[in-house]
This record gives C-alpha cells, sequence and structure tokens, in this order.
C-alpha cells in the first residue's frame, strides 16, 4: 500500500507543506478562503530543525501498534484498517494529552481543529488525507512538495531506491566517479553547517 | 486453553483482547467485581463534574465483547485463587478453572484513620460506584473538603469546583502534587487552583471530622476547623491483591512479577496498579499505578499468556494534568534522592509560560518535568524509556522547539559527503 515517505536529506524547510496541510483540513479548503477561517486551521505537519537548521518534515507514521492508541483514555484513537491511518474520533476525544506522553514523534497537538467539534480543543495530528485520498488525490504535503522530501509510494520501492543508491555508492570505482546522490542538497546542507560553525554557536 | 483474567480495567480488557488477536479458540473469561462494562476509570472525575454521561466512560462497544468471543463476568468478586487447583471461587460461590490466568484487580484507596471517618458524606474516589454515591448527595453539598493534594484530589476538586461548590485542599506537604512535580511546579499548580476559587491548606493533617451522623466539620492538627458536608478522601492508593490460597506467590506493595509478567506460580500473571513489576529509571521493581503502564502491562501479559514469549520493556511513571490555563506533565525521577549525582538543567521562560526542568545521570535522560508546551513531551519519554545516550548539547533538550532529529547521526551533513 502506498504511503507517505519523508526524505529528510531533501528537505529545504521551506514549509510549503505545512501551509498545504492546514489548508487541506480547512473548511474552504483553499489558503485565501482558510487564512479567514475561525478557528485558523493548523498544519498536521511539522518542521522540526536538525543540529544545523537542517528541515525535517515531521508527521505521524501511523505506527502499528501504535502507542497512542494503546494509552487513550476514552479510546478515541482507533485504526482504519484499509488505508492504515491511525485517527481520532474528535467527539470522543477528552483533550487529556495522555497521547503527548506516548508518541515518540511529538507529532500530535492540542486546539480547536477547522474539521472537528466546534469550540472543543482536541488532540489533532496526520490523518493521511484521508478524504482527499477517497477522491483520488494523493496527500497535500507530497502534492505540494518541490523538493522530493516528500513522496508517496509504495515503502519497499522507496526502500529499494535508498539500498541501491548506497550500493553505488559504496562499489568499486564509486570514487572516481564522485558520485552524490543528490548534489544540491549536501551542497546546502554542508552550507548551512559552515554557516553555523563559523558563528561559532550552536543553531 | 482457557484463560481467566479477574479485573476489568485496562490492563484486563487489553490482555483479552491480545489473547484473542493470537488465539481465535481459546476460552477468555473477564471478570470484575463492578457491575459495569470496562469504562475508563481516569474519566470518573468527569462524571463528577457532570460533563459527560456515564455511557460515555465505556471504554468498548456494548456488543465488542460478544463479537470477539470474550466471556463477560461483571458484579463477581474472586473471593479466593487456588493456583494448585487452578481454579477460582467468586463470592457467589462460582468455581471457574483455568490454565492461564491474570490478576489485573486494580488498587483500593488508603482510608482515612481519622476520628470520625465513618461519618456519612466521606468518600473515597477510586471508581464509578464511588462517584455514583457522591452524585447522590450533590443536591444536600455546598462546600467540599479534599483530603490529599495529588491527582485524585486534584481531579476532585476541579470537578466539584465546576459544579459551584466551595472546595478546601487539604496536603500534608507544602505544595500540591507532591509526589509527581517539584517544588517550583508545585507552586505554580497550587496559584492556578487558588485563581479557580480552590482555597489550599497546605502543610496541614486532619485530625478528626465531627457532625451528626453526616459530617460538618473537619479538624486539623492545628487546632483550626473546616466546616464541609462532603469529605473526598484522596490520600492514595494500595494494590488490590486478591486472597492467594497456599501461594508461592511472592508480595512486594504489589504481585512480584517477572520480566514476562509472570509471578512465581506458572502460569499466573499479574498486571496494572496491581503489579510490582520492572521500572526502568530505579532498575528496582516498582508499582507504577498509572493507566498507561497498565495498558501496556495487559498488553504484554495478554501475549504472554498465550505463549509469545514478550518481554516486558520496563514502566516509566509519568503522568499529565491541564488545570485551568495550566499543564503540567512530569515522568520519571522528579525529586532526586540527595546521595545521587544528578546533572539537572533548568529553564524556565515567564514570557512563554513554560518551565522545564530535566534530569540526568551521565548522558542519560532520567527526570523531567514541565509546564505548558507539553505536547512534544513523548520524544523525551521515549529517550528515557531507550535509556538512549544524548549525544548532542543537553541544554538543546530544554528547548521546546527540540525536535528528535537532531538525535539521528544520518541527519548530520557531512562536509565530506
Amino acid at each position: 500500500m502506498k504511503q507517505v515517505v519523508i526524505h529528510p536529506e531533501r528537505c529545504v524547510g521551506c514549509m510549503q507543506c505545512m501551509v498545504a496541510c492546514a489548508t487541506a483540513h480547512s473548511k474552504t479548503k483553499s489558503l485565501p478562503g482558510a487564512l479567514g477561517e475561525s478557528p485558523l486551521p493548523k498544519p498536521r505537519i511539522h518542521l522540526g530543525t536538525g543540529l544545523y537548521r537542517e528541515g525535517f518534515p515531521n508527521r505521524c507514521r501511523h505506527c502499528d501498534p501504535a502507542p497512542c492508541m494503546m494509552v487513550c483514555l476514552p479510546g478515541a484513537i482507533y485504526r482504519e484498517e484499509v488505508g492504515n491511518t491511525v485517527l481520532i474520533n474528535g467527539e470522543k476525544c477528552i483533550n487529556c494529552a495522555t497521547c503527548a506522553m506516548a508518541c515518540p514523534f511529538g507529532v500530535i497537538r492540542y486546539h480547536e481543529d477547522s474539521l472537528g467539534p466546534p469550540g472543543k480543543a482536541i488532540a489533532v495530528k496526520c490523518d493521511n488525507c484521508i478524504d482527499r485520498r477517497a477522491r483520488g488525490q494523493v496527500p497535500a504535503c507530497v502534492e505540494v512538495c518541490k523538493c522530493g522530501a516528500l513522496t508517496f509510494e509504495e515503502p519497499s520501492s522507496s526502500f529499494k531506491r535508498k539500498t541501491d543508491e548506497m550500493a553505488r555508492r559504496v562499489s568499486a570505482g564509486a570514487e572516481e566517479r564522485a558520485e552524490v546522490a543528490s548534489p544540491g542538497f549536501v551542497l546546502m546542507n554542508v552550507l548551512k553547517r559552515a554557516q553555523v560553525e563559523l558563528s561559532g554557536r550552536e543553531a | 486453553m482457557k484463560h481467566a483474567i479477574v479485573g476489568t480495567g485496562i490492563a484486563g480488557t487489553l490482555a483479552a483482547e491480545s489473547i484473542r488477536r493470537v488465539d481465535p479458540n481459546a476460552s477468555i473469561t473477564l471478570i470484575g467485581d463492578e457491575p459495569y462494562p470496562p469504562y475508563c476509570r481516569p474519566m470518573i472525575s468527569m462524571l463528577l463534574e457532570g460533563s459527560i454521561p456515564p455511557e460515555r466512560m465505556a471504554i468498548r462497544g456494548a456488543n465488542d465483547f460478544r463479537s470477539l468471543n470474550i466471556d463477560l463476568l461483571t458484579g463477581e468478586r474472586v473471593s479466593l485463587i487456588h493456583p494448585k487447583e487452578k481454579n477460582l471461587e467468586t463470592a457467589k460461590g462460582k468455581i471457574i478453572s483455568f490454565d492461564r490466568l491474570l490478576i489485573a484487580t486494580g488498587a483500593d484507596p488508603v482510608e482515612s484513620k481519622a476520628d470520625g471517618s465513618h461519618l456519612r458524606n466521606i468518600f473515597t474516589m477510586r471508581n464509578r460506584r464511588h462517584v455514583e454515591a457522591m452524585l447522590e448527595v450533590m443536591p444536600e453539598v455546598r462546600s467540599s473538603l479534599i483530603i490529599g493534594g495529588g491527582l485524585v484530589g486534584l481531579k476532585a476538586a476541579h470537578a466539584l469546583n465546576r459544579r459551584g461548590i466551595s472546595v478546601t485542599m487539604v496536603e500534608k506537604l507544602d505544595h500540591p502534587l507532591p509526589l509527581v512535580t517539584d517544588r517550583k511546579c508545585g507552586y505554580a499548580v497550587a496559584r492556578s487552583l487558588e485563581a479557580m476559587g480552590i482555597a489550599l491548606r497546605m502543610s496541614a493533617t486532619v485530625a478528626a471530622f465531627e457532625g451528626n451522623g453526616r459530617v460538618r466539620e473537619a479538624l486539623l492538627y492545628d487546632g483550626s476547623r473546616i466546616s464541609c458536608d462532603l469529605v473526598v478522601l484522596a490520600a492514595g492508593s494500595t494494590p488490590a491483591v486478591p486472597s492467594i490460597k497456599e501461594g508461592r506467590i511472592r508480595m512486594g506493595r504489589g504481585i512480584l512479577v517477572d520480566d514476562f509478567l509472570e509471578t512465581d506460580e506458572k502460569g499466573i500473571y499479574a498486571a496494572g496498579d496491581v503489579a510490582e513489576a520492572m521500572d526502568v529509571i530505579s532498575g528496582q521493581k516498582k508499582v507504577n499505578a498509572i493507566w498507561p503502564v497498565a495498558a501496556e502491562q495487559g498488553v504484554v501479559s495478554g501475549m504472554n499468556m498465550v505463549g509469545r514469549n514478550v518481554p516486558y520493556q520496563g514502566a516509566i511513571g509519568r503522568n499529565v494534568v491541564r488545570i485551568g490555563d495550566l499543564d503540567m506533565l512530569s515522568g520519571g525521577l522528579i525529586n532526586p534522592p540527595p546521595e545521587g549525582s544528578y546533572e539537572i538543567l533548568e529553564n524556565e521562560d515567564l514570557r512563554r509560560k513554560t518551565y522545564r526542568k530535566l534530569l540526568f545521570e551521565e548522558d542519560v535522560l532520567k527526570g523531567l518535568v514541565m509546564l505548558n508546551r507539553i505536547e512534544k513531551a513523548g520524544v523525551l519519554l521515549s529517550l528515557m524509556k531507550r535509556r538512549m545516550p544524548i549525544t548532542v548539547s543537553k541544554e538543546r533538550l530544554l528547548d521546546p522547539g527540540f525536535d528528535f532529529c537532531q538525535l539521528l547521526p544520518g541527519m548530520q551533513p557531512s562536509a565530506t559527503a
């Protein structure tokens, strides 16, 4: 089954995935419309910052077994089996933050949600764009990503690509060809690191 | 294979479901002394507040157990377990035999030793029946007294306050939540409670309750009196160990279990608030009477009962409370013993109203306390659980924006790539 795969080495930290995610989970589904909504739609994908200000798109892994689902007090977190997506029932959620203690990736947020019950703060996280998927679209963060840091594919094919890349790099003769998987991104991240190190303090 | 599970809390419920997931043919009997099907115990304070109807407390649908072919016996108290005969007796005289047994009987509230504790309108708050009894007398209640500033006391105080009842909280130590938070955080919680209109009497102990049949007044050791017509005893809990006949089962505070949550008696397991299992932080066996630990142990014990060898990774004590505009979260070692050699990092941001304290033993995170911006605490708790050495500067973990990608070795670009 196709899933969103993250390739952090290609992330430039532009945060377009966050904007697209917030828009996709708004009432109006358009950026100008979403900006006028109350509550303001919020993203379910979060851009983390690495040691040298590299970007890292962080979203729910829909773990199996899911630690958040196991500890949820009112049983509001459940798995939608078809798309293998961990979902939160906003009506049942009591906003107790027990799932905040369970999620090892820190991807759950607590606020009123545009698509949730009005006037009630609830736990909100990635839903794999279940509505868009039903309409035959790919998840919004993938659609908008310009750098290939987020792809929607079979995890096995993504693993195979990574393995092949690694194999080529360590094979005989690799040094002469000096092959780097994504030279532009490597250059950018090296520059970011140099900037931080030259400034004499950590990011 | 016949499985019997005593206790319909979250540990028992998840154990039953785990067994069923692995073995579609096993016979599973889930026995509970309460008259209701499994419900969410931490939510009883919401029932007291009146913010949810009782039916919202059920953790499973009405037909879930039937459809999984799990035999649910409610209102049956197990009176005696015979490990040798491999059966158990209920108070109503039923005999149930088993090949594997899980004891998940939870914990009982600690009763008060103060004089006059027999008076009417003095309640403990541990299960749904306790709250229903409180709700029955609620119309006649104007002022209430909470004994104990722990989590249960705090939730009771909050619920009664929301009902418009005047609340006074008495706590032995000098701040609320003494076991799950440090002094600084405790004081912040105290201010938050007082802002809600809850009166606090810290460093105080009740000597006696007085009243004519029904409680009217509490007398403190310092000689002062507090009038009240409802008292909630929230002075902690103790494992509810059932009677076991000539067992070889070793006990500590609770029932001692090994790394597979099995007791000394082969085929008999324990999980949840009644079990004394490995604790990650202390490296010793300990009762961690919290819901998430009961849930984890329920799943693991179920897997082991059905023959999968799943070692329990160990518990971490952790708690989160939300009162008013304050979020408080803590985990692991909070108030370290003076003889230990711990490195403590603290950060307070008055503008953002955040506070974080982290406790390290060498490179490993052992404890944390935080106020507000708690949403990514799971990352830190997961580092604690896996005893992962922190390879970057520890101050980074104090930043609410700390992201786990900073710990991934592959993420750091090198100039030679």
